[in-house]
Order: structure tokens, then C-alpha cells, then sequence
């Protein structure tokens, strides 16, 4: 860890945070701990089947089930065409969102929701279920982006037409959006390259792995009116996404914030919302709806799986004149997978003049994909972070010093498009190359690996209030779910504004109609805008409290400045006024001191990572074992250095699970068969090291304390890093996600008998 | 007179060029003079796309104004987790 | 539904008898994870931990007596056991998690008849008896004899197992287990591996055995070990023998956790490895 060097008084301290205490004793309410009189349960009807045609439904049988209230289908929901599906400069399909909440003619997965239920019991509620007749047309299922493609391949979508100019034909095909990106001559380069290396990867989709499965009570009233209480990234884009989908105006409903148990991407989406709106309308009746674990699993969306080929060109002094990358994502039941930010991302570290990308969007009889940390960045930087591995070998080169020779930086034309401004990429080589994990000896099956990512950050809209009560104390009313510990960052942020003791700030995530718009709580963007929100709104209350202290002295208010939270006249001649005493009085000298801020954040900083990983391979069993661990970022500023570290440690953990164990595994019928944390094998404390972190600040230039989002960057590297370590220990390059002891084991045994270092995997 | 940079579909649908420069002092005044030369780009340029200007990637970016130097990238929108 | 507690094994024995949709359970970490995926509970449900002979661990010259119900944690942590049976000790260490590991029990693991089941490799090395009551009286049968498949134990209706029971262990005898998973806990045994071993003075071992766990099932025993160790200073060779009687000696599938190849691989691994673990424990036995 990082010795906290700060400038500031609060910004960059390790605060307590706001939400601890109920959190750690239980009293945190979340989704599902909200209760209202008359509450319903909901239970959702899902698909047994991974592809098929619905001919009918009979739910006649249901409603006579005693305690069943409500019963609904896809005859519930208005039809929203293909015109009205992309709705303002929204990357949403809302005619597929509506679609993959509520089947319509067709179902796409094991888990696609039918029907749904609502009865005063749980038993009831799944009798109910039982009872609902669904006649379906089975139709063959496609599970891989093989599959899929293939020439004869079942279509999931009659109307999906990839948008590809030279396709040979422009009938319906299982491939969506086709991404493409080009610079120089990528061809050339490589036949001027000295190394040429091309290889090809499998990464299988894993899921984001958040404790708390979706919950959503509603409640609708006799005008149609509805109040939502349910844990999301983003309650203002729940009530976006959910009165869409129904053809409500917004105003109609109300989305209550509750606390989250994860979400990493996830939970950018709505699955139940629309369901539990309706069966609470129908029924008169508020309703709960809760997801299983194997809900979750079977229903909600994961990260995609890919298949993706790299090919990397370069000269023996080290420079990498060429680069080349080819992936298929597995979008699952509709288009629109992170596959073009993969695209975007997957060079996006270094200084490339000829570059080749491109990108295929497959839609598949899986969930439909959501978003994962990161979504589509970890993927490409698992291929070329390895094979970035194999051309520093080649070269005879320190890993770190390849791409310290080819890192971006200020001034260069991005791989993506844009040029970059002031970034730290190279800042986290160093911190990892100076690093005592870097030189630590190593034993005998022991390997160690690097890698680096990046990550774009996000700004988007955020509005805060700050209002001054009585007593000097002050409440931030914010719309950004705490996901990270964002509250706390803004207590301290607005504590070094006000100039007041953090403990003396309240920060509220409250409902959508008691502050103003806020997009969603990822993209790494909560601390960054809402930070900025809440830093525009206190100095306006701090200009307001500049005025009251020049009415209060009768002198102009360019000679008050505000110093240590209190109101200071230039001259020194009259005792200074705290906030306090300026609040206390507030009423006389015009009223109640509040302010808003709403605002488009501008100024992002991008984000990189640099990462090392020391690993013991057992080479009798292929298991392997994260021995150290340490995690370079650079996050602008630390405002609250615990959180920041927080997320890094956090993405490096998800990456140690993605890379080791975790994995859907399908049966030939599209069920998956570990739907369960038992067999779906997240990393369990014992499995990991302490990891460590190392915060390197240079100061996003756009922000008032030099803030970069640091949520997401942390797991794009993880999975190579752990790859290179691995080859390392071994001599073996795996390929395909996850290492799991089964897969190395194998791959050891299949090694060459002379025992040379040969890739294999 | 803003430096359009193009690639992937775009770039074909302006029949090749990896460059234009464009007099507009807005964004959206931009993607009007971009679809009068190119008739294919219609709707293109408005629907899921970002755009970068001088290297800062926004979602909504139609009325931002400008440089007379202003670098800009239409980039696919994409979204965080 | 209805839940008992009852104080006494007879009044236990009586409700079983008397109730044929009754169930007993001690830490019902098995029976509510079943509950909560959709299996249907049984009507009447006894809890066993109210019964103190049921919660007992002691020990004299006879042997150890071990409550069916007593907690795995209770287990683990008696220092006497753990050093008489650390095998038996670390595996019982090994189901779940601390926290299920306040709640499991032997009796629980054990008629829960995962194929998996840390304790039952190790009971079954250690050649322990269980204890059966019923409203008929009493019977003992070695641990072997208990579970018959996945699911599945020998007991009739009305029975359950009271205690389990083990003999005193000789000097320079010891016993280890080992098993394979993914993760450091909270998992499950890929490939379990009990050892018992006894040594003569100069390190030469006069007795061994190996039985396996989750490649089978139910434990397998593998022949032929003693036959090669006895007399050997457990050599790499001799290991290496065991290690392919193991891998023989599998009947293992294909599922989520692992390959049939893999299995057997690991289980030959695991063998030779903890051979040599209850080998190095057997020589500092006094």
C-alpha cells in the first residue's frame, strides 16, 4: 500500500464510512428487505427449452389456484417496433430489452421468461406457475460462436442482418453488427516485421458474480402510478429503461434506491422491474420479486464468451510496427455485446501505426449478455497481453520494456481514434518495474508474469443538492447508487469544499423524484461526475455564505473569502463567521442556503494498469496458486485512498476467479450445469493473497481534484497477467479462459518429451 | 474547418477517405454537412455513436461547439460495467 | 411440517417409529441447501442435537465414542484426537466452511452419502464402527458397511446412527487425509485420500492402507497396498506402485468438477502423497 500523501485536509483521507455501521450490522436495507402491507410474492415462469417457438399459453389453470392474484404474459406488454427501438442516442434496443424480459413469439434460452405470477404465498405463487400450459415448438439450439456461424445454423432472429457490405449474402444470419477499424497497412508492416506471432484464444463466458441476486418490490396505484423499490446501478436508468419498455412517461414512476450487493456491470440492466409493475397493477396489490441463484445464473446476463486471434508484428529493436486482431463475442439471446469496445480497447495501450480490428457481435441461445467490468476489454487484453509476452521473448526483451518502448502517451493518436491527452500508462510500468515484487526471487515451480490495460472512463450527467440546516451541517442528496464507497468520496470532497468536518456532512442516495437526473453508477464515472456535481454545488453554497457574511458585516462580498469553512473579511478587522453562525441566521439574510448542480462531466481521464503476479503451479496436479500479487493504477487522485484501493483489489480478484475457474458450463440442451457458487467457482478468501496496490496519482486535469475513474480498469489485465506467470512456472502458453487445474494438468501432459520450452495449450 | 477522422464503415460509406475537413462550428452542424456529401451516411452518425472532440469522448455531443482546429472521431458508444 | 427436539435416544427411536414421514438431522447443512433447491421436506423433522449421548466425545482405554450429531468444530478442535487421528481430524476440517463446520456433524456427512464426503475415506481407513438405535435395540457395523450408493445407506427404517466408535490407535501408527479442489475450501472433493500407516522401529511400515473418496460411488478401498508397502521404507518406487493400484482401482466420471483421466491421475498423485504424509506422522508417533 501507498503511504497517503495528501495536499488536502479531507481529500485523500481514509474516512469511515457513512453507510458502514448498518451495513456490517445488518440493517442496510436492500431489494429484497422491503416489506409493504399486502405484499405479494411474484415467481417468474421461465423457458425449459434453449430455442423454440411459442404457439400458446393457457394461464386459465393458474388463476384458479387459491392465492394467486395476478397472472401475466407476453399479452401484457405493448409491441415495440423495430422504428421505436433505438430511442434517443441510447446504445438500448428496447423492442430486444422488452423482448428478452418477456418472450413473445419465440423463447432464445433455458431461462426466458414466459410468464409470471403473483400469489400471497411462495407455494402458491409456484403452483401457479406449474399450472400455466405453455405449448411449445422446439427448435435446434446454437451454444458457441461456431456453432452459430455455421453455414446451416438455425437463425435466432429472421430480421438480424449483419451490416457487412461484402457479405455474400444479405439474408438473416446469427451475426449482428460486424466492427471494423483500420490504420496504415497492417500486411505490409508485418512483412517488414523481424517477429511475426499470431495466435488464437478461447475465453468462456463468466458471470459478474454479485451476492445479490435481483430484487424489486413495486407497487402501483389506482392512477397507474408506480413506486419501485429495488438495488440497481442507476435508478434513474431503471425508470428510463422500465417505463420504456411499457409505454409509460417516466414521470409515472418512481424508482426507490436501495443498497446494492454488487453489481459490477450487471445491474445497468432490468429484468424484473417491468414484471413486478404489472403483476402489481393487475393484482391491486404491491409485489415482491426476488431471482434465485440459479435465476441469476440461468436468466441475467453474462460477460460473453469469445474466440479471438491476435497477431502482433515488431522489429528486433522492439518496436511494434503492425497489430492485428479478429474476435466473435457471444452476444447470447440478442445482439449487442461489448464487442466493439473491445475493439476499441484492445491496442489502446501502445503506439501502433498500422493497425487491423475487427469485431463480430453473435447471437447465440444463451442469456443475453450484459455488462462486466470493463465489458469487452478484459477479453482483447487476455490475447494480446500474452502474445505480447511471446514477442518480448522472442526479442529477448523484458516484458515491462516492451511496452515501455511502444506505451502511448500524450500526444499520440490513439489505436481507437482520438489522441490522447495527459495519461499515466507508462507512470504504472515504472511503479511495477521499481517494484520489490519484481525482483523477489522465485522457487522452483514458481513463474512470474506481467500485463498491462486500459480503460475509457465515463462522464455522462450527474445532479446533486447540497442544503445547510440549521446547525451548520450539511446534506448531500445524491442519485448515484453506492456501489464503491462513492459516498464517503463525496462527503470528504464536499468537507474540503465547505471547509467542515466530514462527520458534519450527511451524503443521501435518495429516489428518482428528489434530485435531478443522474446516469448510471458505472463506467467508472460516480466519483469523477457526481464528485464534480457535488464540488459545483457547494461552491455555490459557499458563494451564498460569502453574501450572508457580507450582509451580516454590511460590506460588499468582494472583500469576504472563505477559509477553513469559515468567512473571512480581507481586512481582518471583524472575528471570522463559521458556517454555523451563517446558517444559524440564514432565515434573516435571504432565506435557506441550498444548491443544486446538474451537469455533463467533461474532462474524463482514461485509465490504465499495470499488473504482476507470482504463481506455484503443482505440476502433478495443474493446480495453480496466486502467490503474490500487485496492482499499479493510476487513478488521478485518490480521494478516498481505501476505496480506491478498494476497486483494485476488487478487479484484480474478479480477474484471479475469471482466469482460474470461472465458466458456464452448458449441457447439449442449453441448461447450464453449475448454476450454483458451489460449481460456478468464484475465488473464496483462502484462494487470494493479499493484493497490493500501488496508486499512482497523476492528476486528471479535468476534474477539481484531479480525479480518474478507477472501477473498472483493474480487471483488464489480470487473466494475462496470469497467463504469462503460468508460462513462466511451466513453459506451457495457455489459450483458452479458464486455467482451471483440469486444463493445465492437460496441457502439461500433452508437453513434448525433450522437455524444451515448447508452447503448448 | 474541423478534421473528420474516419474509419471502419464510415470510412466507406465516404468512399474511402480517412480524412475530411469540414467548416462547421457544431457538432450537429457537422453530421448536416457530412450527410449532404454523402447521401449513405444518413442516420449514421446519430444513432449509438460518441463522438471525440480533441480527444474527449462524449455520448451527447450534438451542440457542443467547435475549434477551428477541432479534431473529431466518431466512435461506436459503448458502455462501462 | 413439525419439528421435534427430543432429549433421549429412546424418545428419538419413538418418533421415528412411530412417524414413517420423519427425518432426523443434526446440522441440516445438506438437508436446507436440498430444502432451498426445491426438495420437498418430510413432514415430521427430529433434531438429534438435544441428545447429549448424540453430542458426546470421550475417550478411554476402550476407545473413542463420537457422537453422530457432535459438530465437526468440536471435533477438530480436541487436541487428543487431533493427535491420535489427524487424518480423521483434517478431514472432518474440510467440509464447508467454519461457519458449516460449527453446525455439520460425522453422522450427518456420513448418512448424507455424498459420494464425495470428506469423512468417509478416513472413517473407513481408520476401520470405524457406527453405532445403529432403533426401537428394536442396538447394532454395530463397521463404517464400510453404512452407505451402499450416492443417496443411499443401509439403515432401515426407524434407524439411525447414535455414535461412532474407535479403537485406541497403536504406537507409531498414523493416519492422514488429502483430497483435490479447486478451491481452498468451501468446495468439494474432486478426488478424496485416506491413508493409515504403521511403522516398526526402524521406519519399515508393517501396515497400510488407502481408500478413496469421489471417484466412485461410494469409498473404494484399494487393494493391494499393504502388499506393496509392507516391509518397505515407503521408496519412491513402492509409492509409485500405490499410486497406479489407486488409478486402477477408480471407477470415476466425467462431470462439471473433473475428467475420468483426471480423476485417476489425481488420485494416484493423491495416494503417494499421502502415504508419505501418515508415514512421516506414523515415525514420530510414540
Amino acid at each position: 500500500m501507498t503511504a497517503d500523501v495528501t495536499p488536502y485536509k479531507w481529500v485523500g483521507t481514509r474516512s469511515i464510512r457513512p453507510d458502514g455501521l448498518e451495513k456490517v450490522t445488518g440493517r442496510a436495507r436492500f431489494g429484497a428487505d422491503y416489506h409493504l402491507p399486502g405484499m405479494l410474492v411474484g415467481v417468474v415462469l421461465r423457458s425449459p427449452h434453449a430455442h423454440a417457438t411459442i404457439r400458446s399459453i393457457d394461464t386459465s389453470a393458474a388463476l384458479e389456484v387459491p392465492g394467486v392474484k395476478a397472472v401475466i404474459t407476453r399479452d401484457d406488454f405493448p409491441e415495440i417496433t423495430s422504428e421505436e427501438a433505438m430511442s434517443g442516442e441510447s446504445v438500448v434496443d428496447y423492442r430486444d430489452l422488452s423482448r428478452n424480459i418477456m418472450a413473445r413469439d419465440k423463447v432464445l434460452y433455458i431461462g426466458h421468461p414466459v410468464a409470471a405470477i403473483a400469489a400471497t404465498t411462495r407455494r402458491a405463487a409456484e403452483e401457479g406457475a406449474r399450472a400455466i400450459a405453455v405449448d411449445y415448438e422446439v427448435h435446434p439450439h446454437v451454444l458457441t460462436v461456431d456453432e452459430a456461424m455455421a453455414p446451416d445454423a438455425p437463425i435466432l432472429h429472421h430480421d438480424l442482418i449483419t451490416n457487412d457490405p461484402e457479405a455474400e449474402t444479405r439474408g438473416p444470419s446469427n451475426v449482428g453488427k460486424r466492427h471494423f477499424f483500420d490504420r496504415g497497412n497492417v500486411r505490409a508492416a508485418f512483412d517488414e516485421s523481424d517477429v511475426v506471432i499470431e495466435r488464437e484464444f478461447k475465453i468462456r463466458p463468466v458471470h459478474q458474480g454479485y451476492i445479490e441476486p435481483h430484487a424489486v418490490v413495486a407497487d402501483t396505484d389506482e392512477d397507474g402510478r408506480s413506486v419501485v423499490w429495488c438495488s440497481s446501478q442507476g435508478h434513474f436508468l431503471v425508470r428510463t429503461l422500465t417505463a420504456t419498455v411499457l409505454k409509460w412517461e417516466p414521470s409515472r414512476l418512481k424508482v426507490v434506491p436501495a443498497e446494492i450487493g454488487g453489481g459490477f456491470g450487471g445491474k445497468t440492466t432490468i429484468y424484473l422491474e417491468p414484471l413486478a409493475i404489472i403483476l402489481s397493477a393487475r393484482a391491486g396489490r404491491p409485489v415482491k420479486l426476488v431471482m434465485s441463484r440459479q435465476e441469476v445464473f440461468q436468466a441475467s446476463g453474462p460477460n460473453p464468451g469469445a474466440r479471438v486471434r491476435v497477431t502482433i508484428g515488431a522489429n528486433s529493436d522492439g518496436t511494434i510496427i503492425g497489430a492485428e486482431a479478429w474476435m466473435a463475442f457471444e452476444a447470447g439471446a440478442f445482439p449487442g455485446s461489448a464487442v466493439g469496445a473491445a475493439c476499441q480497447t484492445v491496442f489502446a495501450p501502445y503506439d501502433i501505426p498500422n493497425v487491423g480490428i475487427e469485431g463480430l457481435d453473435v447471437v447465440l441461445n444463451t442469456p443475453k449478455a450484459a455488462a462486466y467490468r470493463a465489458p469487452g476489454a478484459p477479453i482483447a487484453a487476455f490475447a494480446v497481453e500474452t502474445v505480447l509476452d511471446e514477442v518480448a521473448e522472442a526479442l529477448s526483451l523484458d516484458p515491462i520494456e516492451l511496452r515501455y518502448r511502444n506505451a502511448a502517451e500524450e500526444g499520440v493518436a490513439s489505436t481507437y481514434g482520438p489522441t490522447f491527452k495527459r495519461i499515466g500508462f507508462k507512470e504504472t510500468l515504472e511503479a511495477i518495474r521499481s517494484h520489490a515484487h519484481h525482483a523477489a526471487p522465485l522457487k522452483a515451480n514458481q513463474g512470474r508474469g506481467v500485463a498491462s490495460g486500459f480503460w475509457f472512463n465515463a462522464g455522462l450527467d450527474s445532479t446533486a443538492t447540497v442544503n445547510i440546516h440549521e446547525d451548520g451541517t450539511a446534506s448531500l442528496l445524491i442519485g448515484s447508487p453506492d456501489i464503491g464507497g462513492s459516498r464517503a468520496s463525496m462527503a470528504l470532497m464536499a468537507a474540503e469544499e465547505l471547509g467542515i468536518d466530514q462527520e458534519r456532512i450527511r451524503p443521501s442516495i435518495v429516489d428518482t423524484d428528489s434530485v435531478g437526473f443522474n446516469d448510471v453508477t458505472g463506467g467508472s464515472r460516480t466519483t469523477f461526475a457526481t464528485g464534480m456535481a457535488v464540488v459545483e454545488a457547494c461552491r455555490d453554497v459557499v458563494a451564498t455564505a460569502r453574501q450572508r457574511a457580507a450582509t451580516l458585516w454590511a460590506v460588499d462580498v468582494e472583500e469576504v473569502e472563505w477559509q477553513g469553512g469559515r468567512a473571512q473579511h480581507l481586512s481582518g478587522s471583524k472575528p471570522p463567521l463559521t458556517l454555523t453562525e451563517i446558517a444559524r441566521s440564514a432565515a434573516k439574510t435571504g432565506g435557506p442556503i441550498a444548491a443544486t448542480a446538474a451537469l455533463t462531466a467533461r474532462g474524463v481521464g482514461v485509465a490504465f494498469s499495470t499488473q504482476i503476479c507470482d504463481v506455484e503451479v503443482d505440476p502433478e496436479t495443474g493446480h495453480v496458486k496466486i502467490l503474490r500479487y500487485t496492482i499499479a493504477q493510476d487513478a488521478g487522485r485518490a480521494i478516498h485512498p481505501s476505496y480506491v484501493e478498494g476497486q483494485m483489489q476488487g478487479g484484480v480478484a474478479q480477474g484471479i476467479g475469471w482466469a482460474l475457474n470461472e465458466e458456464y458450463v452448458y449441457d447439449e440442451t442449453g441448461r447450464m450445469e453449475n448454476s450454483s457458487f458451489l460449481d460456478y467457482r468464484m475465488p473464496v478468501a483462502s484462494d487470494l493473497p493479499m493484493i497490493d496496490t500501488v496508486i499512482v496519482e497523476v492528476p486528471n486535469p479535468g476534474h477539481p481534484y484531479g480525479v480518474r475513474g478507477v472501477g473498472e480498469v483493474g480487471i483488464v489485465p489480470t487473466t494475462a497477467a496470469i497467463a504469462n506467470a503460468i508460462y513462466d512456472a511451466t513453459g506451457i502458453r495457455m489459450r483458452e479462459l479458464p486455467m482451471s487445474a483440469v486444463r493445465v494438468h492437460s496441457a502439461i501432459e500433452r508437453r513434448s518429451d525433450d522437455g524444451t520450452r515448447t508452447p503448448v495449450g | 474547418m474541423a478534421r473528420v477522422h474516419l474509419s471502419g464503415e464510415l470510412r466507406q460509406l465516404a468512399e474511402g477517405a480517412t480524412v475530411i475537413e469540414v467548416d462547421a462550428t457544431s457538432v450537429v452542424q457537422l453530421i448536416d454537412r457530412l450527410e449532404d456529401r454523402f447521401p449513405d451516411m444518413k442516420g449514421r452518425l446519430r444513432e449509438g455513436i460518441a463522438v471525440a472532440i480533441d480527444g474527449e469522448v462524449m455520448a451527447n455531443a450534438d451542440y457542443l461547439p467547435l475549434g477551428p482546429e477541432s479534431e473529431v472521431h466518431f466512435l461506436p458508444a459503448i458502455s462501462g460495467g | 411440517m413439525m419439528y421435534t427436539a427430543p432429549v433421549t435416544v429412546d424418545e428419538a427411536c419413538q418418533l421415528l417409529a412411530s412417524n414413517s414421514a420423519a427425518k432426523v438431522f443434526a446440522g441440516a447443512t445438506d438437508l436446507l441447501p436440498q430444502a432451498q433447491a426445491g426438495r420437498r421436506l418430510e413432514d415430521v423433522l427430529v433434531d438429534l442435537k438435544r441428545i447429549p449421548r448424540l453430542m458426546n466425545l470421550e475417550v478411554d482405554d476402550q476407545g473413542w465414542t463420537i457422537g453422530a450429531a457432535a459438530s465437526a468444530a468440536r471435533l477438530a478442535e480436541h487436541s487428543q484426537l487431533r493427535s491420535e487421528y489427524p487424518g480423521l481430524v483434517e478431514a472432518v476440517a474440510l467440509i464447508g466452511s467454519d461457519q458449516i463446520q460449527n453446525r455439520a456433524s460425522l453422522g450427518g456427512n456420513l448418512c448424507n452419502a455424498s459420494p464425495a464426503a470428506d469423512s468417509g475415506p478416513s472413517m473407513v481407513v481408520n476401520e470405524a464402527r457406527a453405532v445403529i438405535v432403533s426401537t428394536a435395540g442396538f447394532r454395530t457395523i463397521p463404517i464400510a458397511d453404512l452407505v451402499r450408493g450416492p443417496g443411499e445407506t443401509s439403515l432401515e427404517p426407524g434407524e439411525f446412527v447414535a455414535e461412532f466408535q474407535l479403537d485406541r490407535p497403536a504406537a507409531r501408527r498414523a493416519d492422514a487425509y488429502l483430497r483435490f479442489t479447486p478451491r481452498t475450501e468451501m468446495d468439494i472433493a474432486v478426488v478424496g485420500a485416506a491413508a493409515r500407516v504403521a511403522v516398526d522401529d526402524a521406519g519399515r511400515c508393517t501396515d497400510a492402507a488407502v481408500v478413496l473418496g469421489a471417484v466412485a460411488p461410494t469409498t473404494v478401498r484399494v487393494g493391494g497396498i499393504a502388499e506393496e508397502l509392507v516391509g518397505s521404507t515407503f521408496d519412491e518406487e513402492a509409492l509409485a506402485r500405490c499410486a497406479a493400484l489407486s488409478s486402477e482401482a477408480c471407477r470415476p466420471i466425467d462431470d462439471k468438477r473433473g475428467t475420468k483421466e483426471f480423476r485417476r491421475h489425481i488420485a494416484g498423485v493423491l495416494t503417494t502423497r499421502v502415504l508419505r504424509l501418515a508415514a512421516e506422522r506414523a515415525s514420530e508417533q510414540r
